[in-house]
């Protein structure tokens, strides 16, 4: 089950389980998000390989038009993929619990 | 425990609820669980995507070895295809040099303790471990 949705203060909300049945869904999704904005990642749980290729290639094309996405609460193991994959160096990632 | 999986991704939804089974009947430690979980996916996502027209489905066996969770996929008359052979992942190149794809095998490796690869009479067997930490519940 995955789910993906603006949020009521216009950033982009996940949920659930962002695997490879379900990246076409979220690329869909992100194919449509044409300036930067923020991810939500309170509520998503699991990510692999399938997901980051969404993210990587939906980031790739808003930083060639000049803006760029910024994921936040992402959960600890959901960060250990993103440091896995170097993903920590092309995103501006906040874990969950860095905000104030 | 041991199932058979229909070679296609709309078998994740059921590879994880028998893998969340495992789980909870061995009450394997909350930490090691995520890693598992997408070990399996990577794993049984390259054997669909290299091999769409074997005729079987593919064997997902997890066993509990005294919280050691030991995982086997085996996969049957399909070509040869070492998941264990060293491929180049620059995790370290800018956004614009990056290429969508192929860090499956990159993250399985960074998330398990071993992983070996059995080939024989056109047989694919792949299998991996994972410990908790020693203070882990």
């Amino acid at each position: 089950m995955f789910e993906i949705s603006y949020g009521e203060n216009g950033e982009i909300v996940c949920a659930g389980r962002l695997d490879a049945a379900q990246c076409g869904k979220a690329q869909a999704f992100m194919d449509a998000v044409t300036e930067g904005g923020t991810l939500d990642f309170a509520a998503l749980e699991y990510i692999s390989s399938a997901g980051l290729g969404v993210l990587l290639k939906t980031q790739k094309r808003l930083v060639d038009a000049g803006a760029g996405l910024r994921i936040v609460n992402v959960n600890r193991h959901i960060h250990d993929v993103f440091r896995y994959s170097g993903f920590t160096a092309i995103f501006d990632i906040e874990a969950a619990g860095d905000r104030p | 425990m041991q199932r058979t999986f229909p070679r296609s991704f709309a078998s994740l939804e059921d590879i994880f609820g028998f893998a969340e089974a495992f789980f909870a009947e061995q009450k394997i430690a909350q930490s090691i669980r995520y890693p598992v979980l997408c070990a399996v996916e990577e794993l049984f996502t390259n054997l669909v995507k290299y091999n769409p027209d074997a005729p079987r489905d593919i064997l997902l066996s997890m066993r509990n070895n005294g919280g050691r969770v030991e995982v086997s996929l085996t996969d049957f008359d399909i070509d040869e295809f070492d998941v264990t052979a060293e491929r180049a992942v620059d995790t370290t190149a800018p956004l614009g040099e990056r290429k969508v794809g192929g860090l499956g095998l990159h993250l399985v490796r960074n998330m398990v303790d071993s992983l070996e690869y059995d080939y024989s009479d056109r047989q694919s067997t792949i299998t991996f471990t994972k410990e908790a930490e020693e203070d882990d519940v």
